[in-house]
């Protein structure tokens, strides 16, 4: 049976690595100077943060009069990016915790890296609506306690409402089962790393970790039941962000299907950027043998499936708007691939649903090249998803003198390249400081394709 | 590789219960189509809208296995195999529906207009019927086919054929499975639509074919069969997977009535109302006690997923949910909703159903070895451990 025993456990990691050598590995990126590609990468990064910092700055002090809202399209560029962001965190999720459900052991040489994206989405996400209120300062408005402000509560029958409450509680769980997984690689750091701040931090934050049975027993344990935490509130999250518009009586938006569809586009946009950031890592970072083919095709195959099931809400929606009969149903979708912002449905069609098929080819698959540019083009599509979803529900509206267009003024861009080098900056610093790879975990799969001594 | 299983020990009595079962479900059917047509052909409906969704499950499990390359539930894959068995007569029950049931289907005296009448057209909605089924008939036998033809070559490329076959139906049946739902069930009640009907009816028919599959593998357990095959693990393995779709069902029953809720748009909470009045209120309350709320504090505990005592009880009070669940989707359009029409035709062709799968079921299992004794994934499967 040994060929068959090969069929259903070919190695995870590759080069026959023994323990230590994975712990040098991950480790001796951290402990070298960073590369000069780094210090390039960071400079860019950093620059765009701070155009973003000047751009919210500037609209925090004028007042939100600088975005190319209008009477008609009250919700546009803030949202987009909000829901998009966020999106992009679910990956992480899906693979840390979803994954870890499912006993996929692969994920084990992504799942840190995924984390981390989820963390630093979440915050990218987190900054529209603190923005959006207007008046940012007064964001703990949204916590429901008892007050001076008499009988003002928060309207807790609003969607955004539950938004502020799954956000955040989403966020604390993930980072919660990020550190949590961190602290054995931690303390591999303390061990491994000469006197200095840096072992100082270390062993901080280790929490005294000593690698005994018990100490790993109470670890597995939580992290089990953290992962069970975490399943059903990445989705809650996306649902109810998809209730921001599904609760709503406007055509387009109020569908049944956008729970479950806003769920599943989510990941296929977060998955779409853990590969696009996982390939540039596993080249610079020289991780081959850890973020092998096989994790590469099997996060292929999980985009040709979370994509299939976007593809399948696209056609649903279309489908029972022609059947409701309802004119301002029909419209709203007819407007949406033939009205004047139809180039964005077609951008969204033809990313989100042609350009996965390519992964269905195994050739195309092992080509990391064509792989990053499908899921560049995935990032592109699902953010014009949104835009999709968000602006030509409202930009025609049931008068037909209300109709106007929508364009993004140079604030909103300038906000949003911002937060795209935030993502990339904290990004850049996560691979610096931390082990991308959680390497505790890799250990236990080494020996994963191994023939049993 | 020594593969010890069992011997089939059925008894003549349990065949007859079944047959026994079957008979009254037709004889039911037969009164109630000279008694009360129209109950008679709702409750046809329903119950074959039930046997195809066993049918399906079983397919979309095992379709799920191959695509996702699993090992840990080879060695149960001809219990699913055999389910499919049931998909043909159901099939052929659904066409007979559209064609007999005509005064189920408003739409097909009162013609609506506009894009419905195009798409709510009867020629169009058979003609999609027909070609719907026989392609998810062809793919599907031809999977199961070649799970069985590898019993006897053990050609491991025939599984890599099934893998790709299942790709190819899983994607046809996320195409095609909503727009049969709408036509068959959402139709029912043709002024009103909901974008989440085909997910919900897969969360449905993939829930109850789970639970299919638990009393199935623990009574060939128990009768022969897979007695040194299933273990502990497979059935903690199965448990999970009923735990979680059904609270995946929850899910996506709370996301449509919320939703549908919040909104208020008379044209959409009209389905929900003819649900919650005249006597539907605590049916309804009850599919959602006895699908999710009860299934998942029970089955949260480790021990109860590896408990088949445990677990078959779960599956009971599921499928009788998953039968409640159907129910409160067609009859409330089909028949009425002033008053809850439940009797002997209801009752009858409800314990005929499953006693017909039950035959058909039998037949067809032990045509083939219990096992898929040349799989390459079997050894790993017959020792899958958590």
């Amino acid at each position: 049976m040994a060929s068959v025993h090969a069929t259903i456990s070919e190695p995870l990691i590759l080069g026959d690595k023994s323990p230590g050598q994975v712990t040098d590995d991950v480790c001796s990126s951290l402990e070298r100077g960073p590369h000069v590609s780094w210090w390039i990468a960071l400079t860019v990064s950093s620059s765009m943060l701070l155009l973003g910092l000047v751009a919210v700055v500037y609209q925090v002090l004028t007042g939100i009069g600088t975005w190319g809202l209008n009477n008609t399209v009250g919700w546009a560029f803030d949202i987009t990016n909000f829901v998009f962001w966020i999106g992009i965190g679910h990956a992480g999720t899906l693979i840390s915790a979803v994954l870890f459900l499912f006993r996929q052991k692969w994920r084990t040489s992504v799942n840190r890296a995924a984390e981390a994206m989820t963390i630093i989405a979440v915050i990218c996400a987190g900054i529209y609506p603190l923005i959006h209120m207007g008046r940012p300062w007064l964001a703990h408005w949204m916590m429901p306690y008892p007050n001076t402000r008499g009988p003002l509560w928060i309207n807790f029958r609003s969607p955004l409402v539950w938004d502020f409450f799954a956000i955040s509680t989403y966020f604390t769980i993930s980072f919660v089962f990020w550190y949590l997984g961190l602290v054995p690689d931690l303390a591999t750091l303390r061990d491994r790393l000469a006197r200095g701040w840096r072992k100082t931090v270390a062993g901080f934050l280790s929490l005294g970790w000593n690698g005994s049975f018990r100490t790993w027993f109470h670890y597995e344990t939580v992290y089990l039941l953290l992962a069970g935490l975490a399943t059903p509130l990445v989705i809650s999250v996306h649902t109810i962000v998809s209730w921001d518009f599904a609760t709503s009586v406007i055509p387009g938006w109020h569908t049944t299907i956008l729970p479950p569809y806003f769920v599943a586009g989510a990941i296929f946009s977060g998955m779409s950027m853990v590969l696009t950031l996982m390939l540039i890592a596993r080249k610079t970072m020289r991780l081959e043998d850890y973020i092998t083919e096989r994790h590469v095709g099997a996060m292929c195959k999980l985009l040709i499936a979370t994509g299939g099931m976007v593809t399948m809400a696209y056609a649903t929606e279309f489908v029972t708007a022609m059947y409701s009969n309802n004119q301002y149903e029909q419209f709203a979708f007819i407007n949406r691939a033939k009205g004047p912002l139809c180039w964005a449905y077609w951008i969204m069609v033809s990313c989100n649903v042609l350009s996965p098929q390519l992964l269905w080819f195994k050739w195309v698959r092992s080509n990391m090249a064509i792989v990053f540019a499908v899921t560049i083009l995935i990032n592109i599509g699902m953010w014009f998803e949104r835009f999709v979803i968000i602006v030509t529900s409202l930009h025609r509206d049931y008068l037909p003198s209300n109709w106007t267009g929508y364009v993004p003024t140079s604030i909103e861009i300038a906000t949003l390249v911002g937060s795209f080098g935030l993502f990339l900056t904290l990004f850049l610093l996560f691979c610096r400081f931390v082990p991308v790879i959680a390497i505790a975990e890799v250990k236990g799969v080494l020996n994963h394709g191994k023939k049993p001594h | 590789m020594t593969l010890k299983h069992g011997a089939f020990n059925l008894s003549d009595r349990t065949y007859g219960l079944f047959k026994w079962f079957a008979i009254l479900g037709v004889v039911t059917f037969g009164l109630g189509l000279l008694l009360a047509p129209q109950r008679a052909l709702s409750s046809f409906l329903l119950v074959n809208i039930g046997l195809l969704g066993m049918g399906l499950g079983a397919a979309l499990f095992i379709a799920f296995q191959y695509v996702c390359g699993a090992h840990w539930a080879v060695a149960l894959r001809r219990v699913p195999e055999a389910m499919c068995g049931i998909l043909p007569w159901a099939a052929g029950g659904i066409v007979i529906t559209l064609l007999a049931g005509k005064s189920l289907y408003p739409w097909t005296s009162e013609h609506a207009v506009g894009m419905k009448g195009v798409i709510l057209s009867y020629p169009f909605v058979l003609a999609r019927t027909i070609v719907f089924l026989a392609i998810w008939l062809l793919l599907i036998r031809a999977i199961v086919r070649r799970s069985r033809l590898q019993d006897q070559n053990g050609d491991a490329s025939l599984s890599a054929s099934n893998t790709r076959l299942s790709a190819l139906f899983l994607v046809v049946f996320g195409l095609t499975f909503w727009m049969a739902c709408f036509d068959w069930v959402m139709s029912l009640e043709p002024e009103w639509y909901s974008t989440m009907y085909g997910v919900y009816h897969f969360a449905g028919l993939f829930l109850g074919a789970l639970a299919a599959m638990v009393l199935l593998v623990v009574w060939l357990h128990r009768v022969g069969p897979l007695r040194h095959v299933l273990t502990e693990e497979h059935l903690h393995d199965i448990g999970k997977l009923l735990f979680g779709f059904s609270t995946f069902w929850m899910y996506i029953w709370f996301s449509e009535y919320m939703l549908i809720w919040y909104a208020d748009f008379p044209e959409e909470t009209g389905h929900f109302i003819r649900r919650l009045t005249g006597g539907w209120g605590p049916l309804f309350v009850a599919n959602m006690v006895i699908t999710w709320l009860l299934p998942f504090f029970i089955l949260l505990p480790k021990s109860v997923k590896r408990n088949p005592n445990m677990l078959v009880k779960v599956a009971c009070m599921i499928l009788v949910g998953r039968w409640l669940d159907l129910y409160l989707l067609i009859y409330p359009s089909a028949v009425g909703h002033e008053v809850v029409t439940f009797g002997v035709v209801e009752l009858g062709m409800a314990v005929g159903a499953p006693g017909l799968f039950m035959l058909i079921f039998i037949r067809s299992f032990r045509s083939f070895p219990p096992v898929p004794v040349s799989d390459p994934l079997l050894e790993a499967s017959l020792h899958h451990h958590q």
